[in-house]
C-alpha cells in the first residue's frame, strides 16, 4: 500500500480500532462512525485523536453529532464507481466545514485522482504500483468549469477577471 | 453558436490526451480490459457485437458546416463511410478501430466538438428543440442554459459517479420537441408575469422497464438559481439512488419511491443551503454565453413566393416536402427545413460521408452555416429563406435527401437492435425497412397524417418505444426474435405512456399488425382528427379486434 497526497497535508499516522478493542492512552485510532455515535465518551477520553471510518451508505446527517469531535475521516469506497463517496467529502467539507484530513481508501483508481481532491479529499489508500498513475493523474487537468474543495476557482469566474482575460485572449 | 475560448481548447484537449494514454496502457496490455472498460466508457466508447463505437456529443444538436465536413471525414477516414445520428443528439460511429480512436477525438477537438459523458453514469450530453432559436413558438431560445449545464457538469467532481446515467432536455418552445417528460431531469423556459424568465423544473423521467413521465416540482425557477437547484437535485439523487440494482438506479426510482412531495422537499432543503453561494457562474458569463446565440441578421422578408408555388402546384412531392418538411420561423420569409434521413427502405438515422459533405455545403449556401440534429434522427437546416426553397429541394432530392415525410408514419425512431447491439433481443433496423417499404406511397402517407412509429430491440428503450403512437418492442421468446405492439404513446407535451397491445408477432406479423392498426384509424377517425387523438377517443379494443380477430 501507498499513500497518496492530494493537498500536500501533513497525513495522519492511524491505526484502526479492532472490533471490541479499547484504545490505548494517547493513541492516534480510526473507529467505524456507527460505534462513534453509539458510545463515545470513553473513546474521545483516552485517545489520543479520533478518526471516523465513514463508509459511503451513511447518511450525512448522522455525521452531525460527531464532525466537531473528530480529527480525520476515512471514507471507505466499496467500488470505485460509488460516487456517494464524493458527496459524503463534500458534505464534510461544505455542510460541517470540516478542516481535517479526509482520506479516500478502497478501489479508487488513479484516473479519479482529480475528482476525489477536488470533492475534497486530501489523501488517497492505494497499491504502490499505482502511485505514479495517480500522481500523472493530478497533472492532467489545467483548469475546471467547477470551483471546487481543492480551491480551484471555475473557468466561469476565471474568464471575468483581470489574469483570466489575459489568458482567455 | 458557442465558440471555444482558450480554456475549452485546454479542457477538451487535455481530456484527448488523456484518453491517448489510457489506450496506450490498453494496447501495452497496461490496463485489462476490466480495468479499461470504465475508462472508455467515460468517453463515449463501447465495445459492440462486432466492433467498438464511438459516441460523439453534438450538444444541444447544434452543429456549423465546418463541424459537419468533419463528421464526413471522420465517417470516411475512420469507419465504413457513414455515421448514424441518435435519437439523443449524438452521432454514432460503429467501426472505428481502438488505435485510432484518439485521434479521432483529437481532429474532433481541433473543431471544438468531443465525446465527453456520451456514455458512463454522469450527466450525458444536453438535449434540445432541434429548431431552438428559430422557432416562431418559442418563449426564448434554450441554448444558452443547455451551453451554462454542459459546462458545469462537465468533469463534475462530485456527480461523475452517479448510480446511473443522467439525461437532462431543455425546450423553450410551448410545444415539446425535445420529450423533456422523458428525461431524468426535464426543463421547459418559461416567462413570468414579470417579464422575467425562469424554468419549469420536472423529474423522474425515463424510459426502460420502467417508463416513467417526469412530474413536476416547480413552476417557476429563476435563471439565477438554475445551477444551484440541479446541483442539489444531483446532490440528492447520488447520495440516495439505488446502487443494489442498476434497473432500479434511474431518478425515476428514487422519485416514485420518496414521492415527488418528499424529493422535491429534500432537494428543496439542501437548495437554501446553496442558492445564496453563487454556483461557479457570475452573470458576466451568463451574458457571455448567450452573446453567441444571438438571432442571426436575417431581412425580413415576403412569405409570398411565386416560384415557390409554381413548382408546388406542379410537383406533388415537392408540394409534400413544403408540408412536412418545412416549419415555420421567426422572422418572417423563412424557415427551418427538415432533411429527412428516413428514405423508404433505408437505416433509420444513418448518412454518408458524402451526404454529410452535401448538408455542409447546403449550410453555407442556404442556412447561415448551421444545421441541427433532431432527436427523431433527422437534419435541420434553420433559417431558410422560403425564395431558396426550389433551389435547396432539387439538391436534397438528387443526393437521396428529399424525402418528404417528417413527421409521417415513415419518419421512424429505431434503435441499432442486433445488427449491431450487444444487448439486442431482435433486429429493429430491418423492421422499420419493411414498414417504410410497406407504405411506400406518399398519397397515402399524407392521408394518414401525422404518426410516430418507435422501435426498439430490447426493453432499454433506445429507440422510445414507450413514447410511440405506435411502439413497436423485441422480446425474445423461447430463443426467436419477437415483437410486441404498443399504442398510444407520446413524447410530447402530452407525454403518456404506451400501452401493451396483446401478444407479440413475427418479423411479417407486427408489419401486418402495423398496418391494420392504420386501417382502423382511417376507417374511425373523425374529421381532422389525428391518430393519437383517434386512439385516445377509441381505446384500445376496436385495435385489438382488428389485429387478433374476433372470437
Ligand atoms: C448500440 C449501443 C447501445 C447500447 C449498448 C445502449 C445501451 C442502453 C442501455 C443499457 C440503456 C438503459 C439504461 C437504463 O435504463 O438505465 C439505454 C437507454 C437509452 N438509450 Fe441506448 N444504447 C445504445 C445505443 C443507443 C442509440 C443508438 C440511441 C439513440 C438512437 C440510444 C438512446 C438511448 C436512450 C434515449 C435511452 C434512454 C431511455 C431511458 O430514458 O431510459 N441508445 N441504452
Ligand atoms: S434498445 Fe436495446 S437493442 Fe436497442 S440499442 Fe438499446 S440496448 Fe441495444
Amino acid at each position: 500500500m501507498a499513500l497518496i497526497n492530494l493537498t500536500g497535508i501533513q497525513p495522519i499516522d492511524y491505526t484502526a480500532l479492532a472490533d471490541e478493542a479499547k484504545p490505548g492512552e494517547g493513541e492516534t485510532i480510526a473507529v467505524p462512525v456507527a460505534q462513534l455515535i453509539e458510545e463515545n465518551a470513553d473513546l474521545f477520553a483516552t485517545a489520543g485523536s479520533v478518526g471516523a471510518i465513514i463508509g459511503t451508505e451513511t447518511p450525512f446527517d448522522a455525521l452531525g453529532d460527531i464532525v466537531g469531535k473528530i480529527d480525520f475521516a476515512v471514507i471507505e469506497f466499496p467500488a470505485f464507481g460509488d460516487g456517494r463517496g464524493f458527496s459524503l467529502a463534500v458534505r464534510l467539507r461544505k455542510d460541517f466545514g470540516f478542516k481535517g484530513e479526509i482520506r479516500a481508501v478502497g478501489p479508487v483508481i488513479p484516473d479519479q485522482a482529480l475528482f476525489l481532491l477536488r470533492a475534497g479529499f486530501d489523501t488517497v489508500e492505494a497499491s504502490g504500483e499505482r502511485k505514479a498513475a495517480f500522481e500523472a493523474a493530478l497533472e492532467r487537468f489545467p483548469a475546471f468549469y467547477q470551483s471546487d474543495f481543492g480551491g480551484q476557482v471555475s473557468v466561469a469566474h476565471t474568464r471575468h477577471s483581470a489574469e483570466g482575460q489575459r489568458k482567455a485572449s | 453558436m458557442y465558440a471555444y475560448d482558450t480554456f475549452d481548447h485546454a479542457l477538451v484537449n487535455a481530456r484527448v490526451a488523456e484518453f491517448r494514454d489510457q489506450v496506450d496502457r490498453r494496447m501495452t496490455g497496461e490496463l485489462t480490459e476490466e480495468e479499461f472498460r470504465p475508462l472508455r466508457l467515460m468517453n463515449g466508447l463501447y465495445l459492440q457485437l462486432h466492433a467498438y463505437m464511438l459516441r460523439v456529443a453534438i450538444p444541444y444538436g447544434t452543429l456549423s458546416s465546418v463541424q459537419m465536413r468533419k463528421l464526413a471525414h471522420v465517417a470516411r477516414r475512420y469507419d465504413k463511410g457513414y455515421g448514424h445520428f441518435t435519437t439523443r443528439q449524438n452521432i454514432q460511429y460503429n467501426w472505428p478501430k481502438l488505435s485510432e480512436t484518439p485521434d479521432i477525438l483529437q481532429e474532433l477537438a481541433d473543431v471544438e466538438m468531443h465525446a465527453i459523458q456520451t456514455s458512463g453514469n454522469c450527466i450525458r450530453n444536453v438535449t434540445t428543440d432541434q429548431f431552438a432559436g428559430a422557432t416562431a413558438d418559442e418563449v426564448a431560445d434554450p441554448r444558452p442554459y443547455a451551453e451554462l449545464i454542459r459546462q458545469w457538469s462537465s468533469f463534475h467532481p462530485e456527480f461523475s459517479f452517479l448510480p446511473r446515467k443522467f439525461k437532462i432536455a431543455i425546450t423553450g418552445a410551448q410545444e415539446d420537441r425535445a420529450a423533456v417528460k422523458w428525461h431524468d431531469i426535464g426543463l421547459v423556459v418559461k416567462e413570468n408575469k414579470e417579464g422575467e424568465i425562469g424554468f419549469e423544473v420536472l423529474a423522474g423521467g425515463g424510459m426502460g422497464r420502467t417508463p416513467v413521465i417526469a412530474k413536476t416540482m416547480r413552476d417557476f425557477l429563476p435563471v439565477k438559481d438554475l445551477l444551484s437547484y440541479l446541483e442539489a437535485m444531483l446532490r440528492v439523487y447520488n447520495e440516495q439512488g439505488r446502487r443494489d440494482n442498476k434497473y432500479k438506479a434511474r431518478i425515476k426510482i428514487l422519485v416514485e419511491a420518496m414521492g415527488v412531495e418528499e424529493y422535491t422537499r429534500q432537494v428543496e432543503e439542501e437548495w437554501e443551503k446553496i442558492r445564496h453561494i453563487p454556483i461557479d457562474v457570475p452573470d458576466e458569463e451568463v451574458a457571455r454565453i448567450k452573446s453567441f446565440f444571438a438571432p442571426p441578421p436575417l431581412a425580413v422578408l415576403s412569405d409570398e413566393v411565386a416560384e415557390v408555388d409554381d413548382l408546388a402546384a406542379k410537383n406533388f412531392i415537392f408540394k409534400s416536402w413544403l408540408a412536412n418538411n418545412t416549419g415555420r420561423h421567426k422572422v418572417p420569409g423563412y424557415v427551418n427545413a427538415t432533411i429527412s434521413l428516413k428514405p423508404h427502405g433505408g437505416i433509420p438515422g444513418d448518412a454518408s460521408d458524402e451526404q454529410m459533405d452535401l448538408v455542409a455545403d447546403l449550410a453555407d449556401a442556404f442556412s447561415q452555416s448551421e444545421i441541427r440534429v433532431s432527436h427523431e434522427q433527422n437534419l435541420i437546416l434553420p433559417h431558410v429563406a422560403r425564395k431558396d426553397l426550389p433551389a435547396l429541394w432539387a439538391k436534397l432530392d438528387a443526393a437521396g435527401l428529399g424525402t418528404p415525410n417528417a413527421g409521417l408514419l415513415t419518419d421512424i425512431i429505431a434503435c441499432p437492435g442486433l445488427d449491431y447491439c450487444s444487448l439486442a433481443n431482435t433486429r429493429s433496423i430491418p423492421i422499420a425497412q419493411t414498414i417504410t417499404e410497406r407504405f411506400d406511397d406518399l398519397k397515402r402517407l399524407m392521408d394518414i397524417g401525422p404518426l410516430k412509429i418507435k422501435i426498439s430491440g430490447c426493453i432499454n428503450s433506445c429507440g422510445h418505444h414507450h413514447a410511440g403512437h405506435i411502439g413497436i418492442l423485441g422480446v425474445d421468446r423461447k430463443g426467436t426474435e419477437n415483437y410486441q405492439l404498443l399504442l398510444g404513446g407520446s413524447g410530447a407535451e402530452d407525454a403518456s405512456k404506451a400501452a401493451i397491445l396483446g401478444p407479440g408477432f413475427d418479423e411479417h406479423g407486427i408489419v401486418d399488425a402495423v398496418e391494420k392498426v392504420v386501417a382502423v384509424y382511417l376507417g374511425e377517425r373523425e374529421d381532422g382528427e389525428e391518430f393519437l387523438a383517434a386512439y385516445r377517443r377509441l381505446g384500445p379494443d376496436v385495435f385489438k379486434e382488428a389485429v387478433y380477430g374476433s372470437h
